[in-house]
């Protein structure tokens, strides 16, 4: 039984060993990612690659699901990302603009301001507000 | 009074634009064949993106995109998913210039723009997608799908208030092969690497073509030709691609590319010399062209 692991083990060292000597010979294209200058040094600095480290972190799950979001489609909508975006992505999801905040929160004093602020048309909450310019 | 004082600082191009229209600017433009998806609860994202997306012939229902660009925790998109969920949905999104005038040119060529607004104040800010589908220089307005409003007219000041607070963000979604008209050269190759990433490769290809004629000196548009046609398994297109690249640009990846392309086709000695070339152009692709020639000669 020993000798038979020991088979096994040698054929897979053989193997590995194939497939990282193939791998240094091969011919790659440059990527136009790559030419863009948009593309991570190496692979594992890809932000992708952090990212994804990231996701299978319980803390940053927990975070995801606050977000309404889970692992899976996160992971998808990371996917669709250049590298250039995911990094910016990676620093800005707390802070980056999503449309539709909500204004009810606002105070009262918002209210009147923006109502005055609409009618001068430099803003546009209330729809029964018409522009005097 | 302070406050408002301090509001009037950004807009300057109204007065500019309504005194000396470019002459060749039509008065009015209005897409009315624009579908209209009103938005559901706070998700204005969806609704836009569906919007655009329906209007240049990718039908779609904002509910199915709401999984792509929607973050439930913030009730809101993040700009970037925007323009990821266009390209998921086969749509090559390209930002525009920040200027009134490429918004009006983009609907005068028939390409609804989704812009983002700060429709409150910027220390009180309502974000909000929507979609402009034209303008009319006479009553001085632009005409949107937003909200839950299906033509909404926005005097030009009001309109450019309100973008000016999103530092004035908006972008086209257009079928791979069709060009924004106001896109400069920098935006639509971003456009289109990022495109190429999760597209069909022969749609990348056709996006990549196109805008290569109309800038033809971009060794990146040039490169991702190659690229794309290959990954299609186009391999006579991608070793045309490649050696235009190569004979117009000093680079070493085309270079590279045209040589490993070359090796695929059978044609070995070509493909040395190519090889031997991008390793002479060195730089920070001098391994993966050594690695080539080793390929060539293994």
């Amino acid at each position: 039984m020993k000798q038979l692991q020991r088979l096994f083990a040698m054929l897979l060292v053989i193997c590995f060993a194939n497939a990282t000597m193939i791998q240094a010979a091969q011919a790659a294209l440059v990527t136009t990612e790559q030419v863009a200058g948009m593309a991570a040094a190496s692979p594992q600095d890809s932000p992708h690659a952090r990212l994804g480290a990231l996701m299978t972190r319980a803390d940053v799950q927990a975070q995801l699901e606050r977000f309404g979001l889970s692992p899976d489609v996160a992971k998808e909508r990371i996917a669709a990302l250049t590298d250039d975006e995911a990094s910016r992505l990676a620093q800005q999801i707390e802070n980056a603009p999503a449309g539709a905040s909500d204004v009810l929160g606002v105070l009262l004093f918002v209210f009147i301001v923006l109502l005055v602020t609409d009618i001068l048309g430099f803003t546009k909450i209330f729809p029964f507000t018409r522009s005097i310019r | 009074m302070l406050l408002m004082l301090a509001l009037t600082g950004c807009a300057v191009q109204v007065p500019r634009l309504l005194g000396h229209p470019p002459p060749d600017l039509p008065r009015q433009v209005e897409l009315v064949r624009t579908p209209f998806f009103p938005q559901l609860e706070l998700q204005c994202g969806p609704a836009a993106l569906a919007t655009a997306l329906s209007a240049n012939g990718r039908a779609i229902q904002p509910q199915a995109l709401v999984d792509k660009v929607f973050l439930p925790g913030r009730e809101g998109s993040l700009q970037l998913e925007m323009l990821a969920g266009a390209r998921r949905h086969g749509m090559v999104a390209t930002l525009l210039p920040g200027s009134l005038e490429a918004v009006m040119r983009e609907t005068a060529a028939g390409h609804p723009v989704i812009v983002l607004q700060n429709l409150g104040l910027s220390w009180a800010p309502t974000w909000h997608y929507a979609v402009v589908i034209g303008y009319d220089l006479d009553a001085a307005t632009f005409v949107l799908r937003s909200g839950t409003t299906e033509r909404l007219e926005l005097a030009f000041r009001t309109f450019e208030h309100t973008w000016d607070r999103s530092q004035r963000w908006a972008f086209v979604a257009l079928p791979p092969g069709r060009l924004p008209v106001t896109a400069t050269e920098d935006e639509a190759t971003r456009a289109l690497v990022a495109f190429e990433r999760n597209a069909p490769p022969e749609a990348a290809a056709r996006a990549y073509a196109a805008a290569l004629a109309r800038w033809p000196d971009s060794l990146v548009l040039a490169m991702g030709l190659g690229n794309a046609r290959h990954a299609a398994g186009d391999k006579a297109g991608a070793e045309q691609a490649f050696r235009d690249a190569a004979a117009r640009h000093e680079s070493s990846a085309a270079w590279n590319n045209h040589a490993s392309v070359l090796l695929e086709l059978g044609r070995r000695d070509e493909a040395r010399r190519a090889a031997q070339h991008a390793v002479e152009l060195g730089g920070p692709l001098r391994e993966t062209a050594l690695a080539t020639l080793r390929a060539i000669d293994r």
